[in-house]
């Protein structure tokens, strides 16, 4: 990232080789007889046409428990959905174990079995005292557990058991079941928080977004006997002190972060993200460049300038963000070409250009129109659709290309607070698909219109959105999957909690 | 670090590094003003990184315990992301100031007490170090790594709050090895080669030496106190503890400690083969017949090499892997190929089919060449006539200018930042199937040359350069173990081509954007030497 300098010149000469022309047609055939391959029984496969599928990065190595720890209301579940989305990004099989669903989950079930029986999940149930309960809580973990195990074998990399694993004995026996299974790891993630303020923030949250267990309770007194739990909790928790564990702690989410006997690639990585969180309240803008020349021919590609209705949205654009963001500080963040530059231009704020931002390399048909490409390369084209997430244009990048790219962007994303992206479709595709937790094979097809911010506030579990559309036409530039193809639907409100089986 | 570190210290007449690296840079000339190293993440008018303040690392640890190695890679690694680092030890200030050990008075290593003249010198070996300290951060510095044993509480207490008076933040950084092995071989291999034992037999210095540790770990006292943010490596990055870390440099940090090593390895780099389009980065085009060749060849040469290496080690090769790094594009996966399958001699009760177990291909996106953007497979003639402006730009400034649509050095060296990491944490020996001009960027990391300097840096197809990490720097061989098509002009001889002064155009950087690469200064290792 650096400051801007000047606008690039557009490009004048069309590039060799580019798919639009008969060249690259007819070098790929009048190379086909050198292109023998090795003495190797397997050799490699030929290169022809415009690009191909990629398929995804050996991840089976990584085999990762990842054991929370802390008393309720202390944001671990934050922490671990945060995790979960930001590992699943970069395409590692994660998934989250919770306690506290798998409990709920296996009461309804003895509730379903014997009408009218009802177990007591109030505040008494956490008790320490209470021997029955302890033991049913401590086989509870304990399944849990062993159906993370299982998962991890069945092809996971990262488990998440998400419970309070509160004292030293608890995670004695965590550990010692993972160091039974050859290739896995553990990690203690502790979160502590002394921060009455966000403390009284998690616990409402707790209490107002539908925690199943306080179905049949007032507000209050749900409060109260959540509060009652946190007590007991407290009254045996234990903070790390195991000189032989691997942990991180955090402290009130982003102060203070220690780290302690990790080591290994994704848990160093893991670490790091944890570092740059914070929750100071903020919003993140995406919107795209203003319709360019390029959007009005149909091209894909190019550094071409906005058209004049692209001019109009980038002169209305600062009203927008102002009237939204009022005087509070901003950052514009743009890509390297002249469309997003362009649009940034009128924006009172701050602005840095990312190279990273820059669009989707398309390659050798760079500057074509889909009707042409599907004209030039018909199967090529089919076989896009097929896979767009893993399809590679030949001289440019795939989908995951731009998402490995992009990570370092989202490092720096999590870490700065009110920020402006003026980018490009595919990018923010892949942006928002991180803030969203959208499936890979959605991701490509994220509907990102043109003239239209899209807001984005980070809640507790998620983040919240809203889209200010600015009445300037522009051309729709999304190109829906062939044949039946859902649009990645984002339930009403994707910032809740979300409980299982309720 | 050798000589590019030496240029940046207060004077380099007392660095102590020269006998333990075989050095691999070639000769640069003094140059008066400090130029940036590569990819600065951010850049602003102060040079600094507006958000992250004032650093100053002190390490702590007993003598032999990777304190030097810990320092120079954490300042080449800022350095690299364009943060203003120093490292500044105590040793070589006293070495400097007073002079090697012999011209010390007795007692000045035994801890406890001493006599006045001693007391007197210590103390004026450390205000004065502490005064190049406040030196750096006056002339603009944003980090120093004040590299000394500052084995007791008081002494760090003192320095902390002097610092931290004046809003510099204070960062502990403790080494703690408990591994005999390290510190005998740290003894060994950097120690001894010290000035201080100039003219000693090795045996009797490594005596001498372990006396002086000796002292040192009555008096030592560990980082207990939690006054200050703190640091903790054990055994060289084998595992890290770290307190109340705050801040955006600080993460970076110890996201770069996580992942450093001083296991022995090997770090291969080679070109990729010859390509049918060799000035093109769209045609993604495969490798020529002379490619295929030079793939085959390669992978026989490296294993060679990788066995006489290892066997010097004492290291049986069956036990390691051999990690290979390619990029996404054909010409250079391909190349990676025969790696891949069993020399049905060798091995013939296996599969042809099934890879050798010890060999592990990665493709890393990231390593792309450098994106030509407009001037994709223009010959230089025709890039200097349709873009005139953009050509004088160019030749001005070849590291940071961006042609349109392409990447310039400098985002090349931002994109490669995941790899350098990646690459420091890697055990395994290494071999780099690389671009011509990534592997100008990885070396320039490694080897710590500023950023101007990168477009310059060039290792021709057919030669394998061996780089293996040491404490104070780099050792560096180049081996040449092809010729053919790809790596000189048809129907010349090598001598041809090196001789003639007229074809070789030293600032023909327009070359960096194609893979044929001929004319231009070769990076040398120390060895060139023939393959068999």
């Amino acid at each position: 990232m650096e400051q801007s300098n000047g606008p690039p010149q557009n490009g004048r000469a069309q590039p060799f080789f580019s798919a639009g022309g008969p060249l690259l047609k007819r070098f790929d055939e009048t190379n086909a007889s050198t292109r023998k391959g090795s003495e190797a029984s397997t050799p490699p496969r030929s290169v022809v046409g415009i690009g191909n599928k990629v398929a995804k990065p050996d991840y089976s190595e990584a085999k990762i428990v990842l054991a929370m720890v802390g008393l309720p209301a202390r944001g671990k579940s934050f922490l671990s959905n945060k995790l979960m989305r930001y590992l699943k990004w970069l395409e590692y099989n994660v998934k989250v174990f919770n306690v506290g669903q798998l409990r709920r989950t296996r009461a309804k079930q003895k509730a379903e079995q014997s009408v009218g029986v009802k177990e007591d999940h109030t505040a008494t149930y956490f008790s320490h005292g209470n021997e029955q309960a302890t033991k049913l809580r401590d086989s509870l973990a304990e399944d849990s557990l062993e159906m993370l195990i299982q998962w991890l074998k069945d092809g996971g990399n990262v488990g998440i058991h998400d419970a309070t694993n509160s004292t030293k004995s608890r995670r004695a026996k965590i550990e010692q079941r993972v160091s039974c299974e050859k290739g896995f790891v553990v990690i203690f993630l502790e979160s502590v928080c002394d921060d009455p303020a966000v403390i009284a923030a998690n616990v409402a949250l707790k209490v107002s977004y539908g925690d199943p267990d306080y179905k049949d309770m007032s507000r209050e007194e749900a409060k109260q006997d959540f509060l009652n739990r946190i007590k007991q909790y407290e009254v045996v928790y234990e903070t790390i002190s195991e000189p032989q564990l691997s942990y991180l702690r955090i402290i009130n989410v982003g102060n203070q972060v220690t780290v302690c006997r990790i080591h290994g690639y994704l848990q160093s990585r893991i670490a790091f993200y944890l570092m740059n969180l914070h929750i100071k309240p903020r919003s993140i803008f995406f919107s795209r460049h203003g319709e360019s020349q390029y959007n009005v021919a149909g091209k894909i590609g190019g550094d071409s300038s906005l058209s004049l209705r692209g001019l109009q949205y980038a002169k209305a654009l600062p009203a927008l963000i102002t009237d939204n963001i009022g005087d509070a500080p901003l950052t514009v963040w743009t890509s390297t070409l002249q469309r997003t530059i362009q649009t940034a231009q009128e924006l009172p704020y701050n602005k840095l250009t990312w190279k990273s931002l820059d669009e989707l390399d398309a390659g050798v048909c760079d500057g074509m129109t889909y009707d042409e490409i599907e004209a030039t390369y018909p199967e090529d084209f089919a076989n896009r659709d097929e896979d767009k997430f893993n399809y590679r244009y030949r001289g440019g990048e795939s989908y995951r290309d731009v998402v490995v790219r992009l990570e370092p962007v989202i490092m720096e994303l999590e870490r700065q607070e009110n920020i402006l992206i003026i980018g490009h479709q595919a990018i923010l595709r892949c942006l928002y698909a991180y803030f969203h937790d959208l499936p890979q094979a959605d991701l490509p097809y994220v509907k990102i219109p043109l003239h239209t911010v899209i807001k984005l506030t980070p809640k507790a579990y998620g983040c919240d959105e809203e889209r200010y559309t600015l009445p300037i036409d522009a051309v729709d530039t999304h190109r829906p999957k062939p044949k039946v193809m859902q649009q990645p639907g984002l339930p009403a409100s994707v910032s809740n909690r979300k409980y299982y089986n309720t | 670090m050798s000589r590019h570190a030496l240029e940046l210290d207060p004077d380099h007449e007392f660095s102590r590094d020269s006998a333990s690296c075989s050095s691999s840079i070639p000769p640069q000339p003094h140059r008066p003003n400090r130029l940036p190293m590569a990819a600065p993440l951010y850049t602003t008018a102060s040079g600094l990184l507006f958000h992250a303040g004032k650093i100053l690392v002190v390490t702590v640890g007993l003598p032999a315990r990777g304190k030097t190695h810990v320092s120079r890679a954490l300042e080449r690694y800022l350095r690299w992301l364009g943060v203003k680092t120093q490292v500044i030890s105590l040793g070589d200030y006293r070495r400097k100031t007073v002079g090697g050990a012999q011209q010390l008075p007795s007692d000045y290593f035994t801890l406890g007490e001493k006599t006045a003249t001693t007391q007197a010198l210590r103390q004026k070996v450390s205000e004065g170090c502490e005064q190049l300290i406040w030196k750096f951060f006056e002339d603009g510095g944003q980090v120093v790594i004040y590299d000394a044993n500052n084995g007791t509480r008081q002494r760090r207490q003192n320095l902390a709050e002097k610092f931290d008076k004046a809003g510099i933040h204070v960062v502990i950084l403790e080494s703690v090895c408990d591994n005999k092995e390290i510190i005998e071989a740290n003894i060994r291999s950097v120690k001894i080669s010290s000035p201080d034992y100039r003219g000693w037999d090795p045996e009797k210095a490594v005596a001498d030496y372990y006396g002086r540790i000796q002292d040192h770990e009555r008096y030592y006292e560990p980082v207990e106190e939690t006054t200050w943010p703190f640091i903790r490596i054990i055994n060289v990055g084998e595992k890290i503890m770290v307190n109340n870390i705050q801040g955006y440099l600080q993460s970076r940090i110890i996201f770069f400690l996580m992942n450093i090593h001083n296991k022995y390895r090997t770090i291969y780099f080679a070109r990729s083969g010859q390509s049918l389009v060799e000035h093109s980065y769209k045609a993604d085009s495969d490798l020529s017949p002379a490619g295929w060749e030079y793939a085959e060849r390669l992978k026989e040469f490296v294993m060679e090499r990788r066995a006489k290496n290892l066997a010097e080690r004492g290291l049986n090769p069956k036990e390691r892997k051999l990690v290979i790094w390619t990029s996404a594009r054909r010409r250079a996966h391909h190349t990676a190929w025969p790696f891949l399958t069993q020399t049905s001699v060798s091995t013939p009760s296996q599969s042809p089919l099934s890879p050798p177990p010890n060999v592990k291909v990665i493709e890393k996106p990231q390593m792309s060449e450098i994106n030509p953007g407009v001037w994709d497979g223009l010959s230089p003639d025709q890039a200097r006539k349709l873009y005139p402006d953009e050509w004088a730009r160019f030749v001005k400034d070849p590291y940071a200018f961006r042609a349109p649509r392409a990447e310039s050095y400098h985002d090349l060296c931002v994109r490669l930042e995941p790899v350098l990491v990646e690459l420091e944490r890697e055990q395994e020996d290494l071999l780099i199937i690389g671009h011509a001009s990534v592997i100008r960027c990885l070396l320039a990391y490694l080897v710590g040359l500023p950023a101007s300097e990168i477009p310059a840096i060039e290792i021709a197809r057919g030669d394998l350069l061996e780089v293996r990490p040491a404490s104070y720097g780099v050792q560096s061989r180049a081996f040449h173990f092809w010729d053919g098509p790809g790596r000189r002009r048809r129907g010349k001889s090598a001598e041809a081509e090196e001789m003639a002064p007229g074809e070789v155009d030293a600032k023909n950087f327009y070359e960096n954007y194609a893979e044929d690469t001929r004319g231009k200064r070769k990076f040398k290792g120390v060895v060139i030497a023939e393959g068999q």
